[in-house]
């Protein structure tokens, strides 16, 4: 499982930081799974999360602020013999990145995008994100916070993600198996991670979800409306587990193009005088 | 006017089929063995605005759309007077003058008599003989037009057929209302009694074709972008062509994604490119410094329209340049190009793919509207060309370090799914194993050795790069500096102004970044240096000012039209002072 991990880079969170939780459940799942490091492509954007391909032995690329899920959609383009994950933040993927979710979702490109949700910007010292709950005070909601919180689980549904899932950090090993279940999906795997920062976000903590958060056990998986409704249960019972998973046919399977294999092993168009008959 | 050359516009309102009816013209001439190139006028309206499409042809090559006007084919009043009136004068183009002949419906008839030979034909009548659709007029008009100008119907035939091949029977409707224009015309109006050299047939590409071809070329496997005029011929030809040439092709949901999908399948190891305009750029440019920064090779179409902000979305102007040349924060290499017509549209596409791969960085090909949508014809294209992928590590190479830090700035590069190379690429500050060192107080001696690694690349690429194409140069007193679409019309101004016996040659900026350094000595000791730039302020006049510590002259023009060689030798004969400027009451 080591071989998952940089040797030369420890992870730089704050000691208990929701993310070290995920560390190991993508490490844990590429073992399980038995993927060869040389074959997995960790994208991400920028946050105190967006660290993590710094901190594991695959192919890494921490990229721009909310938009690691093009650039995911780019790697597995051309290359759909790779494990694709995309590794970020609430504020990264729910703000800024937030219509590449939409739109990746909807495309079903088979990757798995895995979110750390605190709740807040941690990396820029704890302003309020697009999942904060009404009434949270941050450097940016100092009265509490008054609008609305995001449902990335809904989101995501209505999108047209095929794989909707949540998980929580203070129980690494469900998170593991939900982790095993997004990358082995075909199509987009999503997973939604309460995910608690330490030191910005006091509320949301460890004591707070445990109480709350419960397994999805026995629902429908492929009931969209009981997942939708799933999805908008929150309060003093949470659920974690995967809310929704279907088969459908993904953009890479359809695509005239990519559909005849993975572009980096098709051969390049040579040009000849005889395409030039086009033109004349 | 020259015998061997013909100008010919179609002029109407949008949705008249004005630009349908100029390309199959200037497919007829090509396929006959002439030169042509063509010129699109037309407006941000779907429906009702006055559009016009113009094609010069000749037996010799022709570098721009040309002074003068020999036929008219109008197809309202309103394209009458207009391209007759010698008060109208848009962008520069001329008006039908006393040897041209203008085509139009017999049914228009409150025109203003001008001097020209005004040929009324029956077009409508004509054409509801063979079919309900009003645009079957055109076709009639095509008929007479070749008549007049004494191309072989036949040619015209073919064009036609090809144009409206899966439908048979309307290509056969058209042909016979071709032919009766044609037979029309020739039974009741004179030829123009032109006389061509006909040679071997030509191939025919509009600017934005030739740069995704120069891409295909290139080893183009993924084009990602979003619609915006004039970016679009390039996306609309290579979706088209998908299949096959196998490239991948994906409008996504905005720029930003269009770019970091491209970085991503560079960086993934297939070769992707990008491409917009000023505004949909402007959303790329986080990205343009990602790709610096990561040292990720990415190839980007810029094909500039007339700006600020959405500006005139259907004309042409080289307002981007500064946009281009400041994208993204920080200092880091990259190319820019700017090719001058059709042909270096395709040969510097083709060369950008191959070095965005060599140098891991960003290169651009900037053209604009005018040359990503004009037609223009090419005799053929060497499609000669090695691919090279550049430095790439070996798998399992012992402590492999990404960003190795060498004398040439390039760093082997890894792509996923080989063994051994596993590896961090960084947005942030990071040292040669991709580590980050963004925190100064870690490792500032990092940041500077790999700042220097990456900018050395410039150096190196400056060593490689071909000398400064040039135009009669070599005993120029007046040197023009020019960039991109204005070429032909400074190469044809030039040709003229030495008729009249004055010295004047042209370099050619299609290095645009990094500038060759031989600019400096190809322009020294000379009388005076001109820049013609088609924006207002002069961009890349200023910015070789600065680096060649020189003063160039600048003549301007951003009225959205590109530059016509006849005024354009005529402001340039009143700038040396050997003509007085006429001053319009
Ligand atoms: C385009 C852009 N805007 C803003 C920033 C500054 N920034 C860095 S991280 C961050 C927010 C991080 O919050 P989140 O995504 O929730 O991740 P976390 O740090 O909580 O894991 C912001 C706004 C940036 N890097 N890029
Ligand atoms: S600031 Fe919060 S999110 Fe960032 S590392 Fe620390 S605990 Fe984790």
């Amino acid at each position: 499982m080591n071989d998952y991990k940089n040797k030369r880079v420890p992870p730089d969170w704050c000691p208990g930081c929701g993310n070290f939780a995920q560390l190991s459940a993508i490490t844990m799942a590429l073992a399980e799974l038995k993927i060869d490091p040389k074959d997995v492509v960790v994208a991400s954007g920028i946050g105190c999360s967006s660290n993590m391909p710094e901190f594991l032995n695959t192919y890494g690329y921490h990229g721009l602020h909310g938009r690691l899920l093009p650039f995911a959609s780019g790697v597995k383009w051309a290359n759909s013999k790779l494990t694709v994950i995309a590794y970020g933040g609430d504020g990264d993927g729910f703000f800024e990145g937030t219509q590449h979710f939409f739109h990746t979702a909807k495309r079903n490109v088979d990757i798995t995008y895995m979110v750390s949700d605190n709740q807040v910007f941690g990396l820029t010292t704890g302003q309020a994100s697009p999942t904060a709950p009404i009434g949270l005070r941050t450097k940016t909601t100092p009265d509490g916070n008054i609008e609305t919180p995001f449902n990335p689980i809904t989101f995501a549904l209505n999108a047209g993600a095929t794989f909707v899932a949540r998980g929580f950090s203070g129980d690494i090993k469900h998170l593991k198996e939900l982790t095993v279940k997004a990358i082995k999906h075909k199509g987009f795997s999503f997973i939604d991670v309460l995910s608690p920062c330490v030191t910005w976000n006091k509320e949301n903590s460890y004591e707070y979800f445990r109480p709350r958060v419960y397994h999805l056990e026995g629902n429908d998986v492929t009931n969209f409306d009981q997942a939708y409704k799933l999805g908008l249960e929150w309060g003093d019972k949470i659920p974690i587990g995967v809310f929704y998973e279907v088969e459908r046919p993904t953009y890479e399977d359809l695509d005239e193009v990519l559909k005849d294999g993975p572009l980096i092993d098709q051969k390049i168009h040579q040009l000849t005088e005889d395409d030039l008959e086009e033109f004349a | 006017m020259k015998q061997n050359e013909v100008i010919i516009r179609v002029a109407g309102a949008a949705g008249d089929g004005v630009q349908s009816a100029g390309e199959i013209l200037i497919r007829t001439f090509a396929r006959s063995g002439l030169y042509a190139t063509s010129y699109n006028y037309y407006q941000d309206i779907i429906r009702g605005g006055e559009s016009w499409y113009q094609v010069r042809a000749s037996d010799e090559k022709v570098k721009n759309q040309g002074d003068g006007l020999d036929v008219l084919i109008a197809l309202n009043l309103d394209g009458v007077e207009r391209h007759t009136n010698p008060e109208i004068n848009e962008g520069g183009a001329s008006p039908l003058g006393k040897d041209g002949v203008a085509i139009f419906d017999s049914s228009i008839k409150n025109y203003t008599k001008r001097e020209t030979n005004y040929c009324p034909i029956p077009l409508s009548d004509i054409a509801s003989k063979y079919s309900k659709n009003p645009l079957l007029k055109n076709t009639v008009g095509l008929g007479a037009a070749i008549a007049a100008i004494g191309i072989d119907f036949d040619i015209l035939a073919g064009v036609i057929r090809d144009q409206f091949g899966k439908k048979g029977d309307i290509a056969e409707a058209n042909v016979k209302a071709a032919k009766e224009g044609y037979d029309y015309y020739l039974a009741n109006y004179k030829p123009l009694g032109k006389k061509f050299k006909y040679g071997k047939k030509k191939y025919m590409l509009s600017g934005g074709m030739s740069v995704a071809l120069g891409a295909v070329a290139g080893g183009l496997k993924m084009y990602v972008a979003y619609p915006m005029t004039p970016a679009s011929s390039a996306l609309h030809f290579l979706a088209q062509h998908a299949k096959k040439y196998g490239v991948f092709v994906k409008i996504p949901e905005d720029e930003i994604s269009a770019i970091n999908t491209t970085i991503g399948a560079n960086y993934a190891g297939v070769r992707a490119m990008t491409g917009s305009s000023g505004g949909g750029f402007a959303l790329m440019t986080e990205a343009v410094g990602l790709a610096g920064m990561t040292e990720v090779p990415i190839v980007i179409y810029e094909a500039q329209r007339p700006g600020p902000s959405t500006g005139l979305p259907t004309k042409t102007e080289q307002g981007d340049l500064n946009q281009v040349l400041g994208a993204s924060q920080g200092d880091f290499p990259r190319i820019v190009f700017a090719p001058g017509d059709i042909e270096e549209a395709f040969y510097i596409t083709r060369e950008a793919m191959n070095l965005a791969e060599k140098y891991q960085t960003p290169v651009f090909v900037m053209s604009d509207l005018y040359l990503a949508e004009h037609y223009d014809t090419l005799d053929g294209l060497d499609l000669n060309f090695k691919i090279d992928n550049g430095e790439r590590a070996k798998d399992n190479e012992e402590d492999y370090k990404r960003y190795l830090i060498t004398d040439t700035g390039i760093s082997p590069r890894a792509i996923p799914g080989q063994a051994g190379l596993m590896h961090n690429e960084d947005s942030d500050e990071h040292n040669e194993y991709g580590d980050v060192v963004s925190d100064a107080i870690t490792n500032p001696i990092d940041r500077i050795k790999m700042m220097q690694k990456r900018m050395r690349k410039l150096d190196t690429y400056i060593e490689e790069m071909p000398p400064t194409p040039t135009y009669k140069i070599s005993d120029a007193e007046y040197v023009i500096i020019q960039w991109g679409s204005t070429k032909g019309a400074v190469e044809e101004a030039i040709d003229i102004l030495r008729s009249k016996g004055i010295k004047i040659g042209a370099i050619e900026v299609k290095n645009v970044f990094p500038l060759n350094p031989d600019i400096g000595s190809l322009l020294k000791n000379r009388k005076k240096i001109f820049a013609v730039e088609n924006n207002y302020s002069g961009q890349l006049s200023k910015y070789i000012a600065a680096q060649f510590l020189i003063k160039p002259e600048l003549i301007t023009k951003y009225d959205g039209e590109a530059f016509y060689p006849g005024a354009l030798a005529n402001e340039i004969e009143i700038r040396i002072g050997k003509k007085k400027e006429v001053i319009k009451e």
